[in-house]
């Protein structure tokens, strides 16, 4: 049995929702290192931009900001934002983004602004950075949170980015370019959103946790199928590549 | 007629061409901080790590500079010195935090207070506010934040925040972002000329448009070279002169951040920096030490240390 930490797992379940020769937004992070595994392993013909400016990127070291220097040597190009977000992304040529957030709710629209009320704010959070353009426009948006009840919400304190906003037919309504959020990942399981409610849904559950673990932990009614596979675990090969990715352990930590 | 003065002794393209003489553009940090005046917005140049004006947010608080509105994408570290000494009173932003190590300790807690007030936009909507400034026009569309709270909520801006309409042409619904022409616009590059020809390496940010939309733009430069040096690779070159009415030379100006091809980030700093602002005593410490304490930019880089900075200049061919 192979032996995996939980980031690694993590990490390679991210790297499964990104297909060959797709473009993808990176950022840092997870997301990143999802998105590098995928090119070393089933998507070698990926194009991984950051919204910093960088262009079908090559990282050597593992970036820590979106516009790191590491980002750069080996880029096929170093432009600037309105190329990423504005030519690249609200153009519609982004196929995939990722996003975390602080919460979300059923319909998968996303908070990263303020925690409590707007007028008076408890904690103020980083706020949209790129993310709810990459919401609004990417083809399919992958969201990965740590996987908390007071995160799950059935009213977000505020909302950053969009979902599925208001069910069916919202982001028609808006003219959003984008697809909206395709699958939720959490220390616990995968979800993705109904076709027809565009609801929440619950779509695998991670070794070690079952879809009850899931229920208590989330604030809204989650729907369930019948069948709740198991997520697949990551292999060898996966974890090892991840590592030579991230040798200093910067996101995968130094326990290996 | 002006006074012809042959800046290109030995070159061909010299005689009835020679360009009459400039007036040095170069100032210090301070006599450049002096000019913003209380009540003022500057853009900020810089994104997240890279290039961000630090020495000049330094010279700001130490001028006391009071009521500054500030308008950028994603600044970290720089937005916290000036927020935490209560430099600004409005933020115009689409991001702040310090990516990989937290959240904005001195925002958080000054937006507890209520010390300061923050429009929340988008990195897209930003940055088009500043293609909006730079292009003389009132107002950008974009295809994005419709549907949220970035559209739905305000607070000083009211309804001039954002609008959303249909399209005159297609009736489509589209965001119009209002444009922004500040009384500045702060912007660090790595390399200028005394006219103020600037060239930025690496990744330009919103800096373009940036550069382009303040009523004034003082350039702050790790370096000054010889016009020909601009003039071997006129690609290179960001910001013409013709834009620049100030400049300021001097090292490590983003210091603990990076500037491409010039020096890394100072991870350990930056992690003492996360650490001490998580309280009001750790960070009134930090101010006292690092910026209070110290007359100008050049005693900061001596606290910090040379051999220090030293170590973190950029390698060939990696650039950090």
């Amino acid at each position: 049995m192979v032996k995996y930490t939980k980031i690694e797992f993590l990490t390679a379940c991210a790297a499964s929702h990104v297909r060959d020769g797709e473009n993808v937004f990176g950022g840092t992070g997870m997301p990143l290192l999802a998105a590098l595994l995928a090119k070393e392993t089933h998507a070698p013909h990926i194009n991984l931009i950051s919204e910093a400016g960088f262009i079908d990127a090559h990282p050597r070291n593992v970036p820590l900001s979106v516009a790191d220097s590491r980002y750069y040597y080996g880029c096929a190009a170093a432009i600037g934002l309105i190329e990423t977000l504005g030519f690249i992304l609200q153009a519609g040529r982004i196929d995939v983004g990722f996003l975390g957030a602080a919460q979300i709710d059923e319909y998968g629209n996303l908070n990263t602004t303020y925690i409590g009320p707007y007028e008076k704010p408890k904690v103020r959070l980083p706020g949209s950075g790129g993310g709810n353009d990459i919401a609004s426009c990417a083809k399919r948006l992958v969201i990965m949170m740590t996987h908390d009840k007071r995160k799950f919400v059935k009213k977000l304190d505020y909302m950053t980015s969009p979902g599925h906003l208001e069910g069916p037919g919202s982001r028609e309504k808006w003219g959003l370019i984008g697809g909206g959020p395709e699958v939720v990942i959490t220390d616990m399981c995968q979800m993705d959103f109904d076709p027809e409610t565009k609801k929440i849904r619950l779509m695998t559950v991670h070794p070690g946790y079952t879809v009850d673990d899931v229920l208590d932990n989330v604030m809204f009614d989650l729907i369930v199928p019948e069948k709740v596979p198991q997520t697949p675990e990551p292999t060898e090969e996966q974890i090892r590549i991840m590592h030579e990715l991230d040798p200093h352990g910067v996101y995968l930590g130094k326990g290996k | 007629m002006s006074r012809i003065i042959n800046t290109h002794s030995g070159t061909a393209r010299c005689s009835q061409l020679t360009e009459a003489e400039v007036y040095d553009k170069v100032i210090t940090m301070e006599e450049a901080v002096k000019m913003v005046h209380d009540g003022d917005g500057l853009f900020w140049g810089g994104f997240g790590y890279q290039r961000a004006p630090i020495a000049f947010a330094h010279e700001l608080v130490r001028q006391k500079k009071r009521n500054l509105t500030i308008y950028t994408c994603g600044s970290e570290i720089d937005i916290e010195i000036m927020v935490g000494a209560y430099v600004l009173s409005r933020l115009e932003i689409a991001f702040v935090a310090i990516e990989a190590l937290g959240l904005a300790n001195n925002v958080r807690r000054r937006v507890a207070e209520g010390a300061i007030e923050i429009e929340d936009y988008s990195n897209l909507a930003m940055a088009m506010r500043f293609l909006g400034g730079a292009l003389n026009v009132p107002f950008m569309p974009i295809r994005t934040l419709m549907g949220t709270d970035i559209v739905n909520k305000s607070r000083y801006r009211g309804d001039k925040k954002l609008k959303v309409i249909d399209c005159p042409f297609t009736g489509q619904k589209v965001c119009l972002v209002p444009s922004v022409q500040p009384e500045f616009s702060i912007v660090h590059v790595q390399r200028v000329d005394k006219n103020g020809n600037a060239q930025i390496d690496g990744i330009v940010g919103e800096d373009l448009e940036g550069s382009r939309c303040g009523k004034k733009l003082i350039v702050l430069a790790e370096e000054i070279v010889g016009e020909e040096e601009i003039r071997h690779s006129p690609s290179r070159t960001a910001i013409p002169a013709m834009y620049v009415h100030h400049i300021v030379v001097l090292p490590f100006v983003a210091h603990p951040m990076q500037c491409h091809n010039y020096y890394d980030y100072d991870l350990e700093h930056l992690m003492m920096f996360h650490k001490m602002t998580k309280t009001e005593e750790g960070w009134q410490e930090y101010l006292d030490e690092y910026i209070l304490g110290v007359d100008n930019h050049f005693e900061y880089l001596n606290i910090v240390g040379w051999e220090r900075l030293h170590s973190l200049r950029a390698k060939r061919p990696w650039g950090y």
